[in-house]
């Protein structure tokens, strides 16, 4: 065969990022579990979570350099290539956080979560899964939107995009009131710093999630 | 017995052999879009493409077999008939044997290409440089640069066309009926129009250009509405109703433009130095001027049907798989932009590789931002290529003469 017709058509960067936001998900996920345990008394299997959360986030490490590495000079794309470099920044910023949240919880494994500080830490976890699940979802449909150009799937995908900056803005809620606890309550100064800086870390999640959201609308942009 | 018959024969043989290849190779590289987005099975892609093939060679593919023939080499000026016929078998097996190796190492090289270069090497072996036409050479290397640009252009513009018309639009469907007309309807009317003004169907009717326009308008016209309708009754029992659709259905008919178109340009290619054979055998001179005879058109579409049917099929469904991102609407801005190229070309006597008339189509949509991910350095590789074919084929065919001439 000699069809360079054929070899004109690569892989699709879209294709990764989408897995990518899988794995974001998927991460998440372990994330979750690994904060419950965390938070209940009788929790032995937080070691686990953790080395889960770590391997999903080598997994989606080695998509974005599969991503990054794999875009040769002149491609042609619906979109420009930094500007999906910088959506898959951000997308890649969203596990790390959730990385460093979980890393920073493994630092003092005894200590729990107080129980004035529960209702709000739940709250906050939640407040961040909730983006990321979104993610997805927002990329699929975009994916949509570069198929057929129809100005109703890019409405649909911009309205997913303030319900994500909503939920970045609900996060941020729960982390202000969970801060605002812990100096109310805590007398301990070393769970204080603990405390304060885990509701940061887990509020940065929601931030990232947030971000890549805004680098999803630039890529809209007609 | 006379060296004549046994080169003749072994003339069709390699004529036969390059159109299989024709058939077998550069077919996909525009059925394949409609395979892929789902527009045709691959039973009726090679139905459609043998049959067409074989239409578009013997009606309209006259004129570009002339140019290869005589816009390269001027068979009026050779010195020895003898020589001349040998230098044609020279310049199929050289373009043949070129084609193959490129096959064989995966090149991306264009059957065009190979029998051009393959053609000037005949002339300097056959007459000297006097007898190669450097101007009609030039044109001709020209239009390789050119006509990829002009089909990138049409595509771009059409995709653009079908994304400001339709896809934007709340009612897409409905718009992409409503549209189904013109866009049929421009297909039909360059493919009218070439039917009408080439020899040997042009001739036959001997039609002005303005009665041939206005001819090919009302063709327009009437295919685009009858096609609109048939597309209505068809899509009635679908249940999902999108733009996509629609073009899914008017993608049947690019793909029957592309063949014809393809095989209008590309019968050339095999049949090229197999008339120069021909019509030395023939006439035993090299003074007099006759045109391709049809049977010879007929014999090159055939070949390239069968190389179509027993390797083209695979090979569609290779690249099909392949390009999935090529939806229909996409599809539809190569398969035509490629086409009209073919057609335009043809009709100025130009054979271009339509291999790149549909990169250039892909390249169009690619750089509306149509498709996911389109590697454009491939253009670079490709004109490499294009720059080897000419003085490898060249070369080759003055070799395989040298060798001939002891034997024959």
């Amino acid at each position: 065969m000699r069809i360079p017709f054929s070899s004109l058509f690569i892989t699709s960067p879209f294709e990764d990022l989408q897995e990518h936001a899988e794995k974001v998900k998927e991460c998440s996920w372990a994330f979750q579990q690994a904060m419950e345990c965390y938070a209940s008394s009788r929790c032995e299997t937080f070691e686990e979570h953790r080395q889960e959360v770590s391997r999903f986030e080598n997994e989606a490490d080695v998509i974005k350099r599969r991503i990054r590495g794999h875009l040769p000079k002149g491609v042609m794309m619906p979109v420009e290539k930094f500007q999906l470099f910088r959506y898959l920044k951000e997308q890649d910023s969203v596990l790390d956080s959730v990385k460093a949240a979980t890393n920073w919880l493994s630092f003092r494994p005894d200590a729990g979560i107080p129980q004035y500080a529960e209702k709000d830490f739940f709250l906050l976890i939640d407040a961040v899964i909730e983006p990321i699940e979104e993610l997805t979802v927002m990329l699929s449909e975009a994916r949509i939107y570069f198929k057929n150009f129809s100005e109703k799937q890019r409405r649909k995908v911009k309205e997913i995009i303030t319900n994500l900056r909503q939920m970045e803005h609900e996060a941020d809620k729960r982390e202000y009131s969970l801060i605002k606890n812990i100096f109310k309550y805590e007398k301990d100064p070393i769970s204080v710093m603990h405390l304060v800086r885990l509701a940061q870390t887990i509020g940065n999640i929601a931030d990232h999630a947030e971000n890549t959201a805004d680098m999803m609308r630039a890529m809209l942009a007609k | 017995m006379s060296p004549e018959l046994p080169v003749l024969i072994l003339g069709f043989i390699i004529g036969f052999y390059m159109a299989w290849n024709i058939g077998a190779n550069d077919v996909a590289n525009s059925m394949a879009s409609a395979v892929g987005a789902k527009a045709i099975t691959l039973r009726q892609a090679v139905l459609i493409a043998g049959i067409l093939n074989i239409v578009g060679a013997v009606f309209i593919g006259a004129h570009v077999t002339d140019t290869i023939r005589k816009g390269i080499v001027s068979p009026e000026f050779l010195n020895d008939p003898h020589l001349a016929l040998i230098g044609a078998l020279a310049a199929l097996l050289s373009a043949a044997l070129w084609v193959s190796f490129a096959t064989w190492k995966s090149l991306p090289v264009s059957t065009t290409h190979s029998i051009v270069g393959a053609m000037v090497g005949f002339g300097l072996m056959a007459g000297g440089f006097s007898v190669v036409n450097w101007g009609g050479l030039f044109a001709i290397v020209l239009s390789w640069a050119i006509f990829p640009l002009f089909s990138l252009a049409i595509s771009f513009f059409t995709f653009k066309l079908i994304v400001r018309l339709i896809l934007t639009r709340s009612e897409s469907f409905e718009r992409a009926v409503t549209f189904s007309p013109f866009f049929i309807g421009t297909a039909v009317f360059v493919c009218a129009l070439s039917f009408l003004l080439k020899p040997p169907f042009g001739n036959t009717i001997a039609m002005t250009t303005p009665a041939a326009l206005g001819l090919s308008l009302i063709f327009a016209v009437a295919f685009g509405f009858a096609g609109k309708h048939a597309i209505i009754k068809r899509m009635r029992s679908k249940s999902s109703q999108d733009a996509e659709g629609i073009f899914r259905h008017i993608q049947i008919g690019t793909s029957c433009y592309v063949a014809l178109a393809q095989g209008a340009n590309n019968v050339a290619n095999a049949i090229g130095p197999l008339a120069v054979i021909y019509f030395l055998f023939k006439t035993g001179t090299v003074g007099a001027t006759v045109p391709v005879p049809v049977f010879l058109l007929l014999f090159g579409g055939a070949g390239i049907a069968c190389g179509i049917v027993m390797g083209g099929a695979r090979v569609i469904k290779t690249v099909g798989e392949k390009i999935t991102t090529l939806t229909n609407t996409r599809g539809f801005a190569v398969d035509f932009s490629a086409a009209t190229t073919v057609l335009v070309a043809s009709k100025m006597g130009l054979p271009v590789s339509t291999t790149h008339a549909a990169i250039g189509g892909v390249m169009g949509v690619g750089l509306a931002g149509g498709l996911e991910a389109v590697n454009s350095r491939i253009v670079f590789q490709m004109m490499l290529y294009c720059v080897l074919t000419l003085p490898v084929a060249a070369l080759t065919c003055m070799a395989i003469y040298k060798i001939l001439a002891l034997f024959i």
